[in-house]
């Protein structure tokens, strides 16, 4: 009995160190922390919620030099106290360069098209509903297992490629695609194209295009359409129809103040032009407006929301951000459901809440 | 009554003598004293390598404390600069800046962004120095017309003052008022102004070191003359001039590795 728990303890013991060797090698770990104690307001149900949503991550990076490095983010988060092994790796990668190309396998994520909160030219992740928390300063952070292979094609042009596991466990259903991204005069171009085969579904064909460019404010437009296999696949693709875009511009103002304002636009030309029972992920129409008042470099407030304007619902952040010391923020936001029932953000929504408040702090050390 | 022309003959004389003296030492100084697009050229020059690796850190001081952030940096002549930030709440994010355009990664998201127009002037983590600031190109004269004032001693250097009014819009700052060293030609202090002549910033460097010769800012302070009780610390940590670089550290393929 003593012999076992012995070897039981070695083998731990072994593992251990095992698991530590890689640190040797690796960067000192970042450990990001944010604790957010919410007051939620539940209009259907009448009822009053409080919760502490505390999220916290590791990265253990390699160090960044040599033709090879890689990642590893893991991540927990006290509204899911269940978590699953894809829940808690966020990333975990590596990196090699060749004398012609690059790999990267493992868990992370690649960023196609332009948008903040809708890209329409994001095939792979679709950035295309309203099921983000506004209070975010990363809207969308989908990562995902993958391999891609990038090959530089002068200074400012590459392909890339990427396959992708099936969500069925199939082979031949596994995601694939590549994208041409280049610069042409003062616009930025991204053509791509991913093919995939969503569980329960027949494949479809995702061709994307992207644009940014520069007109005294910045602008970014993107579209794609997904072509179904089988079925019927003149109607569907029309429906898949989907252009995203949106203006960017920086005011400064007195005393060394700037107002960042945003609008972004999400359509689906043959999408479904009507109110009631519409899917965020349906909706023929969604706007992103955005403002930001840097009030110092340290100091910001912002107005976010996500307007449907067929049914002239919305839901909207107010938000403050104050990075008082090195790294830490004092955070605090105000959420609110605007629509009557039915409508796309209705005020006694069941998914979500209808009001609510938060104040809390974020750390990285 | 004859004395009288006699004295006013050789006072004319005297005269002529004293204004030929006069021109004939001027006129090498005339000849041999820089223009201000020269002094210019020459600090631009001077300050420019071939190629540079240098590390370095950037404080942020407030009434809170001091924030401070950790770079690597490269460069290769006039226009191509990469930043890359080695303290933690930034590890990984990188500036390039290669043939007039200027890209930002952030590793958490893999995103890649190209900055373009008002984008440029915002603040680089909090700090009183903007995206454009911190990998301005130096090329002064393409942006710039430059005037020289005058010459002054500035904490005990003879300095030429001049003044460079932006030829575009396209500039962070539509006046300068630089006092460049007459034997080094190092900017010891800079004043950027609004077009209407309203002081924005202020740079003046506090200590220096040598490098092939040439004398290098080791540390300089920024203040923002629009905030109280702010001010930024740019330091070299360390500096190698010319080390060999590969040109692709100025790609896009590098920018996101």
């Amino acid at each position: 009995m003593v012999g076992k728990t012995k070897r039981h303890t070695t083998m731990l013991f072994c593992l251990s160190l095992l698991a530590l060797l890689p640190l040797a090698a690796a960067e000192s770990p970042v450990i990001s922390m944010s604790l957010l104690p919410t007051i939620q307001y539940q209009a259907k149900d009448d009822t009053w919620t409080d919760t502490m949503v505390a999220d916290l991550s590791v990265s253990l990076a390699s160090k960044r030099e040599g033709n090879v490095r890689g990642e590893v983010v893991l991540q927990g988060n006290s509204l899911n106290p269940t978590p699953s092994f894809d829940s808690i790796v966020q990333k975990a990668y590596f990196k090699a360069r060749f004398p012609s190309f690059r790999l990267t396998g493992g868990k992370t994520r690649l960023s196609w098209g332009d948008g903040m909160l809708f890209n329409a030219g994001d095939v792979l992740y679709g950035s295309n509903d309203a099921s983000v928390s506004l209070t975010q300063a990363e809207l969308r952070s989908t990562t995902n297992w993958l391999a891609s292979v990038n090959y530089p094609l002068g200074l400012f042009s590459f392909a890339e490629a990427v396959v992708m596991p099936s969500e069925t466990g199939v082979p031949i259903d596994m995601l694939f695609g590549a994208r041409y991204y280049t610069t042409v005069k003062d616009i930025k171009m991204e053509v791509g194209y991913a093919s995939m085969n969503p569980a329960s579904s027949v494949r479809v064909h995702k061709p994307y295009l992207s644009l940014q460019g520069n007109l005294g404010f910045d602008w970014y437009l993107s579209s794609s359409v997904a072509i179904p296999e089988a079925g019927d696949i003149a109607t569907e693709t029309g429906e898949s129809w989907m252009i995203s875009g949106g203006v960017f511009h920086l005011m400064t103002l007195p005393l060394d103040r700037s107002l960042t304002l945003r609008l972004e636009f999400l359509t689906r030309p043959f999408g479904r032009w009507e109110t009631g029972a519409v899917k965020d992920s349906d909706a023929a129409l969604l706007l992103y407006p955005e403002v930001v008042l840097a009030y110092s470099p340290s100091l910001s407030f912002s107005l976010r929301a996500i307007i449907s304007p067929l049914d002239l619902s919305a839901v909207s952040t107010l938000g403050m951000s104050w990075n008082i010391f090195d790294a830490f923020n004092l955070i605090g936001s105000i959420s609110l459901a605007t629509g009557e029932d039915g409508d796309l953000f209705a005020w006694s929504s069941s998914t979500s809440s209808s009001f609510s408040a938060t104040v809390g702090s974020s750390w990285v050390f | 009554m004859s004395n009288k022309p006699k004295k006013l003959q050789r006072y004319n004389r005297l005269q002529k003598i004293m204004i030929l003296g006069i021109l004939l030492f001027s006129i090498p100084a005339m000849i041999f004293a820089l223009s201000a697009d020269e002094i210019i050229q020459e600090m631009d020059r001077l300050s420019t390598f071939e190629t540079t690796y240098s590390t370095g850190s950037i404080q942020t001081l407030d009434r809170f404390g001091t924030k401070t952030s950790l770079f690597k940096s490269w460069s290769q002549g006039k226009k191509d600069s990469l930043i890359e930030f080695t303290s933690k709440a930034e590890r990984g994010q990188k500036i390039l800046r290669t043939e007039g355009s200027l890209y930002l990664f952030y590793p958490d998201a893999e995103q890649l962004i190209r900055m373009q127009g008002a984008a440029l002037r915002q603040s680089m983590l909090g700090s009183d120095i903007s995206y454009e600031d911190m990998t301005e190109e130096k090329n002064t004269l393409d942006n710039y017309t430059a005037k020289l004032e005058q010459n002054e001693t500035f904490k005990g250097n003879e300095c030429y003052v001049l003044t460079l009014t932006a030829k575009t819009r396209s500039v962070a700052y539509p006046i300068q008022k630089i006092w460049v060293d007459t034997e080094t030609y190092l900017t010891w202090k800079a004043e950027y102004s609004t077009a209407q002549g309203r002081l924005l910033k202020e740079m003046e460097v506090l200590e220096t070191f040598v490098s092939e010769g040439r004398v290098i800012p080791k540390q300089s302070k920024i203040e923002d003359k629009m905030k109280k009780d702010s001010s930024t610390l740019m330091s070299v940590d360390s500096f190698e001039a010319n080390p060999k670089l590969d040109r692709s550290i100025f790609t896009l393929e590098n920018l996101t590795w």
